[in-house]
């Protein structure tokens, strides 16, 4: 009997965590709540004396006695509502009246807004051309449903608890663009020629209470540092909340309200505010070719947006995307083409790559999408790196092992397919380097998804768990501004560090670039010299506050790294707004590695399972190249790696930026080589009139040499490896289980970016090839990545 | 009907109550189990969060203080426990303390003391190596939320026999957790 009943308790328990897992059924977040009643004195009063055979409940004694007093409670307020809504619909209608009227004269005067294919007349906050996030104004209450379309993605939260903010949202932040069309009378301004983008943000009131010791001007006080941020909640209260506060205590007309302005040319700025209610110009800057502008201003928020937009309605023409329909960004990917091996085209040179975001990321799209990613997402060296190889380690000094294997390719029967592999030295866990780690995390707004903040908050808590006493962690968060959330604190000081993280709570736009500098001066603060120096930031990508071009990004996080020494980890999270293109550029530039964390496993994989290889760089800027001898090689081609690209006098260049291999990495490049005497399908170009054609070095029965440069982490100065490699004729079925299965894995990435280069390849020789390959798969990746094979032929067929 | 309830040592001088910051670091940190607990012994998500609610604010009017995470958890779910129970007794329910005390002894065997996301990412780990129909059983269940017949009718099988295949495939999953832990 006991041992059944115990039996049903262990499946009860597998239950639950399967419906948690699977079934999504998480715990909610009660916080507010349970402290709300705490605060209000609705605790009850427990006994749990040993013996007590009845609880002892106050509450209990006085239940009939708190529903009478709460049902009268409700009455009162369904009469005082009752009597309110007369007034607010008759408010309201007064207002959209003035709408409809200011819009009729609009559309007289600008007959051609009109004829707008998408005009919209849904209200006072539906403005087509607009994006972003509305938060309104705090002392009016509007029901949202009735003036904002799904797109516009307000996301307004629960107020503090206490007993002043019933009605109140936060936080007012304001974030749009402009784009397209939708300026086109400023199209005229003769500045830029192209068209504008413009964005304009609400700031806070600054509370002058919590100003000493929170609250900071992100502008007027951009040189300070080591504040928190104001979306990072304390244990007190909100500073948003706080600063709503103070402001519902002051004269009901006016607020001091400050906003902040960014745009293109400065005339733009200017004509597109004259007249609005900006009483007092407060600061100005250029930053990068914006012009950010502060006002401040005397009106409501909503007064002075409401007055923006109704007198800009017939300029804004045409309907702007939203957030959601955004969509992620892809640096556009050409694949390789095949290359004829004469002359110096015989030299391929390319950067190694130890990103794995992109498998991560297409396994989001199949599996839980449900959909082909789009092809530029599929970076193929991405795919193939994903995966652990049974490479040998190093046996001396060198960072790292190399290794060849040449056999048939298997979707093209006249091409053989060349593997190169790269094998970090292994460093045990328990005697890694002692460590100086920056959280730099994405607060903003659009992380305000399940699979963002709240993902990755549990992800750095894994890694949190892992560290130790030789470890030193901080966090910067960063949302409008950026701020310290916790200073940097020993490892081994789990509870302070798991207990900043619990705070984290999304909202605001997002000043990513600002961030990144207070990570790096944090982390060079704490520099440990021969330790392990990394910023991790997480984030989706979506900047849209200060430096946001990925230009400006990649120049910051490359004179970043090389000004501190700093290693850099791009976490990116979440779908929709994911700027791929942004944080594998960055992370590139900064001396980093990129991956996408789609869920909690994989979180586990990278923080914990890999964590010292995604810690601990072993080499930096290690380049390969390879040299085909054209008396075996008529043409080639290396699959992936179409960005990592690199010139030939590049490979002996020190200041060159390459890829950095983490300890225990593998790395794995695959080239499909044409052999001589077979035709190499290369764009056809003219021969050279006045060179004489080079001819091939008779004699060598050598198919290839590769070439490896590298540096130490902390280095300046080069080493190069050589090994000259030779085809021994292996059919592809002689190969190694680990060669066949990078292949396979090319293939299904050459399929999904639908690949002219694919061949032979269909999903079925994938998996067949996978799955004769996966005897050795400890940790299941093979077998999941079959399950994304048959997902991706289902979605095709 | 009795109640065996020692006495946690964690009980503190009688003036003595949780601070509001000590609450809501206390509430941020064990919440999740809290809740997931209340569920594990059979409360509805509404009664659960009711219930972590009550517990919470229970905690905050006795003389708490917290020792080590360990003590707190159990502390917490003992006070969760009651909440339950005496939820149920309101309702006019009867509840086996036994089987509670039994449900007790597997969470404490099962859960790690610092939580239960140990067992939850041990169980995402033996979840991946899940292939076929128990894989199918699982999904089509849990996440697609299809009732048993439906999955019967999917899976060509009898509704008992997709009971028995999603009973076999969690005891198959227990035994990779354990054997994990």
């Amino acid at each position: 009997m006991k041992d059944n009943e115990q039996h049903d308790w262990h499946d009860t328990l597998i239950d639950r965590g399967l419906a948690e897992l699977v079934g999504g059924e998480m715990p909610p977040d009660l916080t507010d709540r349970i402290l709300a009643a705490a605060h209000s004195g609705q605790a009850e009063k427990v006994t749990l004396a040993e013996g007590t055979d009845v609880m002892i409940t106050p509450i209990a004694h006085s239940n009939a006695k708190t529903w009478i007093t709460i049902a009268v409670a409700i009455s009162l307020c369904g009469v005082a509502v009752g009597l309110m809504l007369a007034e607010v619909r008759s408010a309201r209608e007064t207002a959209l009246r003035e709408v409809r009227s200011d819009r009729e004269t609009a559309l007289r005067t600008e007959p051609q807004a009109a004829t707008q294919p998408n005009a919209t007349s849904k209200g006072v906050y539906s403005i087509p051309g607009v994006v972003g996030n509305f938060v309104i104004d705090e002392r009016e209450h509007i029901d949202t449903g009735e003036y904002f379309d799904d797109s516009y993605a307000g996301t307004p939260k629960s107020g503090l608890s206490g007993d002043k903010l019933q009605m109140m949202v936060e936080p007012h932040v304001i974030a749009e663009d402009y784009e397209g069309q939708a300026f086109s009378p400023l199209q005229t301004a003769p500045s830029s020629g192209k068209n504008p983008k413009l964005g304009f943000e609400f700031m806070p009131a600054r509370p002058q209470a919590r100003e000493s010791g929170r609250m900071r001007d992100e502008t007027l006080h951009a040189k300070e540092r080591s504040l928190p941020s104001p979306y990072y909640s304390s244990d007190d209260v909100q500073y948003y909340a706080g600063s709503s506060v103070e402001r519902l205590s002051e004269a009901p007309q006016v607020v001091r309200q400050r906003f902040r302005l960014g745009a293109g040319p400065r005339t733009e700025v200017d004509q597109y505010f004259e007249g609005a209610h900006l009483n007092r110009q407060i600061a100005r800057q250029d930053v990068a070719g914006k012009t950010i502008v502060e006002f401040e201003s005397l009106r409501s928020s909503r007064e002075d947006l409401r007055e923006l937009i109704e007198r800009r309605r017939p300029q804004l023409g045409e309907q702007g995307t939203g957030p959601d329909s955004s969509g992620d960004q892809y640096t556009r990917i050409n694949d390789n083409s095949f290359i004829k091996a004469e002359g110096g085209n015989a030299v391929s040179t390319f950067s190694i790559d130890v990103d794995t975001a992109s498998y991560a990321n297409v396994r989001q799209f199949l599996e839980q999408s449900r959909q082909l990613p789009p092809p530029d997402a599929v970076r193929i060296e991405e795919l193939v790196n994903y995966f652990d190889y049974d490479y040998a380690g190093p046996i001396d000094e060198t960072p790292f092992a190399a290794h060849m294997e040449i056999a048939a390719c298997p979707w093209n029967a006249e091409h053989r397919l060349a593997r190169i592999g790269i094998k970090g030295r292994e460093i045990d866990r328990k005697v890694r380097p002692q460590s100086n780690l920056v959280f730099l995390i994405d607060v903003s707004g659009s992380m305000n998804e399940p699979n963002k903040l709240p993902l990755l908050v549990e992800g750095m808590k894994l890694l949190t768990r892992e560290l130790g006493e030789n470890d030193k962690v901080a966090i910067v968060v960063y949302a409008s501004s950026e701020g310290l959330a916790l200073e940097s604190t020993r490892g081994d000081q789990q509870q302070t560090i798991l207990a900043a993280l619990m705070r984290l709570q999304a909202g605001g736009s997002t000043a990513g670039g600002a961030g990144i500098q207070l990570a790096y001066q944090t982390a060079q603060d704490n520099f440990i010299k021969g330790g392990v120096n990394r910023v991790i930031l997480c984030t989706d990508g979506d900047f849209n506050v200060g430096v946001t071009g990925t230009p400006e990004l990649e120049r910051m996080a490359e004179e970043k790294a090389k000004e501190s020494g700093v290693f850099l980890t791009v976490l990116g999270f979440g779908r929709g707004n994911l700027n791929d293109a942004m944080m594998e550029a960055i992370s590139g530039k900064g001396n980093g590695n990129y991956h996408y964390v789609d869920n909690l496993t994989e979180a586990r994989k990278l923080l914990v399972e890999q964590m010292v290889g995604t810690l601990v760089t072993i080499a930096k800027d290690v380049k390969i190249q390879v040299e085909f001898n054209p008396a075996q090689v008529a043409g080639y081609r290396l699959i992936g790696y179409e960005n990592r690209m690199l010139r030939t006098e590049d490979f002996n260049d020190d200041k060159m930026d390459a890829g950095e291999i983490g300890a225990g990495h593998t790395v794995t490049a695959l080239y499909e080589i044409v052999p001589v005497g077979k035709s190499v399908e290369s764009g056809a170009v003219d021969p050279l009139k006045y060179q004489e054609e080079a001819k091939p070095q008779a004699g060598s029965d050598k198919l290839l040499t590769l070439k490896l440069r590298y540096k130490p982490p902390d280095g300046d100065t080069s080493t190069k490896l050589e090994f000259p490699v030779t085809d021994k004729g292996d059919s592809f079925t002689d190969a190694t289980a680990d060669f066949q299965f990078a292949s396979a894995v090319a293939s299904f990435g050459m399929l999904l970016r639908n690949s002219e280069y694919c061949g032979d390849a269909t999903y079925d020789t994938v998996l067949e090839t996978a799955g004769s390959a996966s005897s050795r798969d400890h940790h299941g990746y093979r077998a999941e990545f079959m399950d994304l094979v048959r997902i991706a032929k289902q979605l095709q067929q | 009907m009795s109640i065996v309830m020692s006495q946690p040592s964690i009980m503190q001088s009688p003036m003595m109550k949780l601070a509001p910051a000590q609450l809501a670091e206390l509430v941020r940190e064990h919440q999740a189990d809290v809740w997931r607990y209340l569920r594990y012994l059979g409360a509805t998500t509404a009664d659960a969060d009711d219930l972590t609610q009550e517990t919470f604010l229970a905690v905050a009017r006795a003389q708490f203080s917290e020792q080590s995470p360990q003590q707190t958890a159990a502390y917490l779910r003992t006070v969760a426990r009651n909440q339950l129970l005496m939820a149920r007794r309101r309702e006019n329910h009867q509840i086996s303390t036994v089987a509670l005390a039994a449900a007790e002894q597997v969470w404490s065997t099962l859960v790690s003391e610092t939580g239960s996301s140990v067992l939850l990412a041990a169980l995402v780990d033996c979840l991946e190596k899940l292939e076929g129909r128990a894989r199918a059983a699982i999904d089509g269940f849990y996440r697609d939320r299809r009732s048993r017949e439906e999955l019967a009718y999917d899976m060509n099988m009898k509704p008992d026999g997709v009971k028995t295949l999603l009973r076999r495939t969690r005891e198959v999953l227990r035994n990779c957790i354990e054997k994990r832990m």
